[in-house]
């Protein structure tokens, strides 16, 4: 109590100096949704309908069809209840062409018909259901919406944090329109959702947790790895896979770590250095930075809007269940490697944010619930909508690497002389050990130098010019200087750019 | 630390849950449709009054009926069903000497309260429904333990001093010392509310040699030592939350019991107890911690139930049901007949009435674990769920072993379409033939005397191998004409054209057609 009594003048003050500084709620605007009385909507998974309708599954095992969620009156949403008595839908998907609602639950993926046409499915057939189930909890199985080839993704938690107890667990799998199942992706721990980019390029969320630092935004290539290998004793099941890839060090020098020494050579329980090693290993494209950007990465929204949505068309949108906040993801490519950086975005959700899709005016539904791990926000379950104002937040707008530093580019023009000063900019560099035990901390920190910043003529860029820059690092840029033209400050002066290879 | 108005102390003091010598009252209700009590145990104290209040919120009629320690209270109800006519004229209560107190068999809705003086002599004394066919599962035990000693002698010593954590108080001078009148430890706010520390030092009298458990709970920090030696210690600034519990073995005879304690700023809460094996928990402290009584364990999946109510069609959940394996799928029939199907095995796992299924363990927290169905009378009428389909020239001979933790090889799951009533029709294939199950339900699971019947009609839509079989009964069984009554404590009839006796098993032939198949509870 002292402590607070001691700050919040303080607060009041800063507060009352900026009161006109913009926040993020004068660019994106959220609306809440009243739900159902009957149930709790403790929204799983969202896709789009015809006629502007959506289609919510959720952790109770309904499967909810809203109308009027797009419209202005927020009083105008309705829900009819299409299925209920489902285990857990974590992934809803329609099927445009034979305009049919496949869902994906705890042991299949069902297909639901509505023959009689009195909204209601009467007809629930198993597309496939291929893999295991121990009775976990933890087993749960998040899907995808069909990809432009019209396969369906599940991605696969493994039975708890450390162990794959029955067939596919900790896998990424590919049904084709035929059901037939396709293992694609070994490695995987706790999914949270599986999403597009604009190409079509298809990625997942996995969560903080053993050989996991971070919860991390990663690339599901076809037939990689992507870092738990506790799911690869099912190597023998996928022959499609090829062999299966040599296991990372558990933790070598745990030891030396603890006496804060390092070990000549480096540590080898580093993903960089892993990845040499392991030629099936693809690193996360972007480190959603522990406790910083989230603590529980969920659903992979592209702005695929054209504008609609505001000026960061075809970036990515990770919603958190733990932080009920959305950030912002700029993905590029480098040596063929996915990598980028991640920008806090917009916060304030009434609850966990679990379920997320854009529909094609740039609004973002969301929702979920803070069930089973605590979420901010306050509310047991939301369903939000979020809709650009209209009004261009000042924002690093993109972030890109370079052979000798970065580029950034901003949504507006920024001013020159602050733009162009070094003394605007502060970074770190850091990383995660890949390692077994569950989490950790930051480690092998670097304080580079900024040398030069060079702002464009039209002041909408930047370069960076920083020494040194370290392949594999997370690189926190820090902006607090930069204003725009007219002396606005950044909306969010941080970014965090996973620098998994340096350009040539 | 907490802040909580003085008021809501003393009304904790005023609320407090009765004591050795003090009359107890303990309700009682009756779960809808559960076949349960509430409240599956009673404490109680040697020779303590205790007034029963019992209320039937059931629509079937219930009692509750006490009994000596030891008796085989089932068996016991059973029994007045040798002479049904005589047991109807006592309402249902057994003629029974090992009975010591019972209630009136109360209808629906109604409520009775009847008060008796507690055995004398320690012991678990069981409790039961006795109307017919409730023994079963409608039961509790009454504990009747003596309360322990309590602290002799006791002292305390008041410090000042503004702590987080408990000092060395051997080192630190007392501001004032004296004696403990009632011997209950106590945290007086006299003269000081804040910043302040008490050591209480007492003897306690371990009445034999054994292993004691201690509970403690403060606001703020406090531990507690015997003969010197830490036991448990729950330091710091905070509130008194949870109790927190160890056990520790004592010698037979006076021990010294030190309890150190100190006060930061805002809330002051104490409580401290002990518990041996011939005596309950007991109390060294005046203020009680409202879960005392429970110990210091919260009792895991402890969620308000959220049954799912079947109203006029069926309801299905898909979830984790125990006994169904990890592909359960649960319909609830309106009238009180339910039952969970297997994806796994493609089979029939469990039938029962009553109410249907509580959502509330796998729709809170994360939902972890297999639920079992709220009803009763639960029937599994192939034993442990595995395939009901095999192929043998000898289906008398031994039963395939299936090995559960694979998928069963042959079968495939296809799905299942719901009728213009929205009851389910269960799709799969064996050896690549496509089967379909489907059900319906004839009188009313929820009333005794409803016979409720679960008619199961399989389909086979194509060819099977001439030697193939279908398993519908598993057990010992007994034929009378086409009916075969399962012989054991969950008794059940199947009946089906062509079935017969093959070892332990009822088969009937598999073959492309349809077979109707007929569950019923035995009486």
């Amino acid at each position: 109590m002292k402590l607070l009594s001691l700050i919040s003048p303080i607060l009041c003050l800063v507060t009352a100096l900026h009161a006109a500084d913009p926040v993020e709620g004068d660019f994106y605007k959220i609306t809440t949704f009243d739900t159902p009385k009957e149930t709790a909507l403790e929204v799983g998974a969202i896709d789009l309908m015809p006629d502007g309708r959506l289609a919510v599954g959720t952790r109770r095992g309904e499967i909810w069809i809203v109308s009027g969620a797009g419209s202005s009156d927020p009083a105008a949403v309705s829900y009819k209840l299409f299925a209920s008595g489902l285990h857990e839908v974590l992934g809803i998907a329609y099927n445009a062409k034979d305009k049919k609602l496949y869902a994906t639950t705890r042991y299949e993926i069902t297909r639901l018909t509505d023959t009689d046409g009195d909204g209601r499915a009467d007809v629930f057939d198993n597309v496939n259901d291929g893999w295991g189930v121990s009775g976990d909890y933890h087993e749960y199985a998040v899907g995808s919406r069909f990809d432009k080839a019209g396969d369906l993704w599940v991605t696969l938690c493994l039975t708890g944090s450390f162990d794959s107890a029955v067939p596919f667990r900790g896998w990424a799998l590919r049904i084709k329109p035929d059901g037939k199942m396709v293992p694609t992706c070994s490695g995987i721990r706790s999914p949270g959702g599986v999403g597009f980019d604009a190409e079509g390029e298809v990625y997942y969320c996995d969560n903080q947790g053993p050989w996991h630092g971070s919860c991390t935004l990663q690339h599901l290539v076809p037939g990689s790895f992507q870092g738990h290998p506790a799911g690869n004793v099912w190597y023998d099941l996928a022959p499609n896979m090829g062999p299966r890839p040599i296991d990372p060090i558990p933790e070598a020098f745990q030891g030396d770590r603890s006496r804060k020494e390092n070990r000549p050579g480096g540590d080898p329980d580093r993903m960089v250095t892993e990845r040499g090693r392991i030629k099936q290993l693809v690193p996360p494209a972007v480190y959603l930075v522990h406790g910083k950007i989230g603590n529980s990465a969920s659903a992979i929204i592209c702005d695929t809007s054209g504008g609609k949505f505001g000026p960061f068309g075809k970036q990515l949108f990770i919603a958190d269940q733990s932080h009920s906040n959305l950030s912002r993801v700029f993905l590029e490519t480098v040596n063929g490697i996915k990598q980028g950086v991640v920008f806090p975005f917009r916060g304030g959700f009434a609850s966990g944010l679990i379920g997320g899709r854009m529909d094609e005016e740039g609004r973002v539904f969301v929702g979920g619930s803070d069930r089973g791990w605590g979420a901010r926000g306050g509310k047991p379950h939301c369903f939000e909508k979020v809709e650009w104002t209209g009004r261009t937040p000042f924002e690093i707008h993109e972030m890109r690497a370079k052979p000798d530093g970065f580029e950034l580019t901003f949504t507006q023009p920024a001013d020159a002389r602050a733009a162009g000063d070094v003394k605007s900019y502060t970074m770190r560099e850091f990383t995660y050990a890949y390692r077994e035990q569950y989490g950790g901390d930051e480690i092998d920190e670097i304080l580079p130098q900024i040398t030069s910043a060079k702002v464009a003529a039209d002041g909408r860029s930047v370069r960076l010019i920083v020494t040194p820059l370290t392949k594999g690092h997370i690189h926190e840029l820090h902006c607090e200087g930069v204003k725009s033209a007219d002396g606005t400050a950044l909306l969010h002066a941080v970014g965090y750019y996973t620098l998994n290879e340096i350009p040539m | 630390m907490f802040s909580r108005p003085a008021l809501l102390c003393l009304a904790f003091l005023a609320a407090s849950p009765a004591l050795a010598g003090e009359p107890a009252v303990i309700l009682v209700k009756t779960l809808t449709a559960q076949m349960k009590y509430d409240t599956p145990e009673m404490l109680m104290t040697p020779g303590q009054q205790v007034r029963i209040v019992f209320e039937n919120g059931d629509d079937l009629p219930h009692n509750l009926v006490f009994c000596q320690p030891g008796t085989d209270t089932a068996a016991m109800a059973l029994k007045q069903m040798e002479n049904a006519e005589v047991a109807l004229k006592r309402n249902w209560l057994p003629d029974d000497p090992r009975i010591w107190a019972h209630s009136k068999m109360l209808n629906p809705h109604e409520k009775d309260e009847i008060t008796f003086t507690a055995p004398t002599k320690p012991g678990v004394y069981p409790y039961v429904c006795t109307f017919p066919g409730h023994a079963m599962t409608m039961r509790g035990e009454v504990k009747v333990a003596p309360t322990g000693e309590g602290l002799k002698n006791l002292t305390f010593a008041l410090h000042l001093g503004a702590w987080e954590k408990l000092p060395d108080f051997t080192k630190l001078k007392p501001h004032r010392e004296g004696k403990v009148e009632d011997n209950l430890i106590q945290v007086k706010l006299d003269d000081y509310k804040n910043e302040f520390g008490v050591v209480f030092t007492g003897t306690l009298d371990a009445p034999k040699r054994g292993a004691y458990r201690f509970f403690l709970a403060s606001d703020d920090g406090s531990r507690i030592l015997i003969d010197g030696k830490e036991v448990i210690t729950n330091d710091g600034i905070h509130p008194s939350g949870d109790i927190k519990e160890k056990s520790v073995s004592l010698e037979k005879g006076p021990h010294v019991f030190r309890l150190e304690y100190f006060q930061s700023r805002g809330g002051v809460e104490l409580f401290a107890a002990w518990k041996g094996a011939d005596f309950q928990t007991t109390p060294l402290s005046k203020w009680l911690h409202p879960n005392w009584k429970a110990g210091g364990k919260k009792k895991k999946d402890d969620f308000p139930p959220m049954p799912l109510v079947v109203k006029d069609e069926p309801v299905i959940y898909r979830n984790f049901i125990q006994g169904a394996g990890n592909r359960g799928i649960g319909v609830g029939f309106p009238g009180g007949i339910n039952i969970a199907w297997s994806a796994e095995s493609m089979n029939l796992a469990l039938v029962w009435r009553g109410a249907f299924i509580d959502a509330s363990r796998h729709w809170n927290s994360r939902g972890g674990g297999h639920e079992r169905p709220l009803g009763y009378d639960v029937l599994q009428p192939t034993g442990e769920v595995t395939p009901a389909f095999f192929i043998s020239d000898k289906p008398d001979a031994e039963w395939p072993a299936w090995d559960k933790s694979k998928r069963h090889d042959g079968f495939a799951w296809k799905g299942y379409s719901l009728d213009a009533k929205r009851s389910p029709t269960f799709r799969y294939t064996w050896k690549g033939t496509e089967i379909q199950e489907s059900f319906t339900t004839t009188g009313d699971g929820n009333r005794p005397g409803g016979k409720p019947t679960l008619i199961r009609t399989i389909r086979i839509n194509g060819e099977l191998p001439a030697n193939a079989w279908c398993r519908i009964g598993a057990g010992a069984f007994e034929q009378t004409g086409g009916v075969f009554e399962s012989v054991g404590p969950k008794s059940f009839r199947v009946s089906a054209v062509g079935a017969r006796i093959a070892g332990l098993n009822v088969v009937v032939p598999a073959k492309s057609g349809t077979v109707a198949i007929t569950y019923q509870w035995l009486p």
